[in-house]
């Protein structure tokens, strides 16, 4: 795994895709160069003294000279974020974590939800073959991705209902590998949807309140089945499915 | 003291180019930042706390950011002493600078065993005995503000080691000099003013902390005058070096606590943030200084 470092990355462009949610590319070759699909960068969302932590967003995409980030504006540290203009210039450390597994030639089933989606582009553009299923609220949740299949609760795009309606035998026979990634809820729903011979096929992308990014603070830990923690920063964010403990792992209500 | 204080520095015998030591919890065991090669500028690196058996640490959610700190309860998550030598200490033998091992107990024998098992190992040279911690049932801030519980633990740990150790005290509750002077009337080679505040953050719409064990260890470099009224208070009492911890985030912040009494300086919440925090601060005091 390549070595994450600090870098000052220069802001290359900046657009409000949905409601809240904003994309932002910077320029970074050494990032763009060495970042493999379903790893992270830790943004400093000021050079100021606060916040004291970084905010950690995983990457869309890559770009020419870069990487693009897509982020809900959640709290104080994504809202300085969200004002970030071209040509600012913001510490970045990363490449980070461990991103999903991929196996040459592997055909690969996405199923996402919500904001969770953000970060699929990259995994899509790295794959030979791909389904992508995405799940939201509403049309003003769902991520732009190349090509997928939508469905909301509220019916405002796509087909009406949950993203386990999309779940066929037939998606699930098809892949070689299928990769989770949204709220806790809707990850453990479609797990206890996918039977148990397709299980050992399936990498979740995890979430946590992080510390440190780098692995070092032990704050992000992520339980694992057969007891104890597995960081989330370090050891993931990408995880086999049957390493979680999901019961615990809902417990502690990330 | 000469005024402004010297960046290099004598500690325990040894020469410091850098004051800066790197804070239990926040360095792991030097693996990460040997990986990262961001140890220039790093005076010394502490271990995370080292307790007899294993510990899980506690169920998360085990950070909590407010507005101007971090409310932390991991809860001295670690393998376990026997795993800790075996494992990890050999390759904390990489390490370019100074490295000390932090250890708590459950019980007052628990620090003595724990050292004890420790000095098998020739890759550090002390201790730093966390009485202190504000995340454990255990073990933790009720025995760091019982100047007759440090008094025992210090005698303890120095029957068993000729390796200097500091003790690391407790902002919360008690007489933090009185608990200095205890630790140092049991053997202790220097305190270690301070460990985490109590904190809490209470959601108002429910009325429930977000953290499990409801409180937890609060940093921010807001707590910077608490620190430095600590160390001053400590320092002007006991004859050992206080190494500080708490509030530092830039280079003139060293330097103050390096005016108040402080030998060393540890650095946590900040490294987590810049893993480059050592260079860094190194960097801003020489330009201060000039030195």
């Amino acid at each position: 795994m390549t070595v994450p470092r600090d870098f000052d990355c220069v802001v290359k462009h900046r657009e409000q895709v949905l409601c809240g949610v904003v994309k932002t590319v910077f320029d970074c070759a050494e990032i763009a160069s060495h970042a493999l699909p379903g790893q992270f960068v830790q943004i400093e969302p000021s050079p100021d003294v606060f916040p004291v932590t970084r905010r950690p967003i995983t990457i869309n995409r890559l770009t020419g000279n870069g990487f693009e980030l897509l982020f809900d504006v959640v709290g104080s540290g994504t809202e300085l974020m969200a004002q970030m203009r071209p040509g600012d210039t913001v510490r970045v450390l990363g490449p980070l974590g461990r991103g999903w597994a991929i196996d040459p030639g592997s055909s690969w089933l996405l199923i996402g939800g919500g904001l969770g989606a953000a970060g699929f582009q990259f995994l899509m553009n790295s794959v030979d073959s791909v389904t992508v299923l995405i799940g939201a609220s509403g049309s003003d949740r769902v991520v732009p991705l190349d090509s997928c299949r939508v469905i909301t609760e509220d019916g405002s795009a796509g087909e009406k209902g949950l993203v386990t309606a999309l779940i066929s035998e037939e998606l699930l026979d098809g892949a070689d590998s299928i990769a989770v990634c949204g709220p806790v809820a809707m990850m453990e729903a479609v797990w206890n949807t996918i039977p148990e011979k397709h299980r050992r096929k399936v990498q979740v992308s995890t979430e946590s309140r992080m510390g440190c990014g780098w692995g070092v603070c032990d704050g992000c830990s992520i339980p694992v089945s057969g007891g104890g923690y597995k960081k989330c920063c370090r050891e993931g964010p990408v995880f086999p499915g049957v390493e979680i403990d999901w019961k615990r792992w809902k417990e502690a209500g990330l | 003291m000469s005024f402004p204080p010297a960046i290099r520095r004598k500690f325990w015998g040894h020469d410091f180019s850098s004051p800066v030591m790197l804070a239990s919890g926040t360095a792991g065991f030097g693996e990460e930042l040997l990986d990262l090669k961001c140890l220039s500028g790093v005076g010394a690196v502490v271990s995370k706390a080292v307790t007899l058996k294993p510990r899980e640490g506690n169920l998360p959610p085990r950070l909590l950011e407010t507005p101007f700190g971090l409310l932390n309860s991991i809860g001295l998550a670690n393998p376990g002493v026997h795993h800790v030598l075996n494992c990890i200490l050999p390759a904390a033998a990489a390490l370019p600078c100074p490295f000390l091992i932090n250890v708590a107990g459950e019980s007052v024998d628990e620090f003595a065993d724990v050292v004890n098992i420790l000095e098998d190992s020739s890759v550090h040279i002390g201790y730093e005995i966390n009485v202190s911690c504000p995340n454990v049932a255990e073990g933790g801030t009720a025995f760091g503000v019982d100047p007759e519980v440090v008094l025992r633990v210090a005698q303890g740990v120095s029957r068993v080691t000729d390796r200097p150790f500091s003790v690391k005290l407790t902002p919360n509750g008690g007489d933090i000099v009185q608990s200095a002077e205890a630790a140092v009337e049991g053997g202790a080679s220097a305190v270690t003013v301070c460990n985490t505040f109590l904190g809490m953050h209470i959601d108002w719409k429910t009325g429930k902390s977000v953290i499990r064990r409801k409180v937890a260890g609060y940093t921010s470099p807001a707590l910077l005058p608490l620190v430095v009224a600590k160390v001053w208070q400590v320092s002007n009492a006991v004859s050992v070096p206080v190494i500080s911890s708490g509030g530092v985030s830039r280079g003139e912040d060293v330097l103050q606590l390096l005016a108040a009494g402080a030998q060393m300086v540890q650095v946590g919440t900040r490294l987590m943030r810049r893993p480059f925090a050592a260079s860094e601060l190194m960097d801003e005091m020489k330009k201060l200084t000039g030195e």
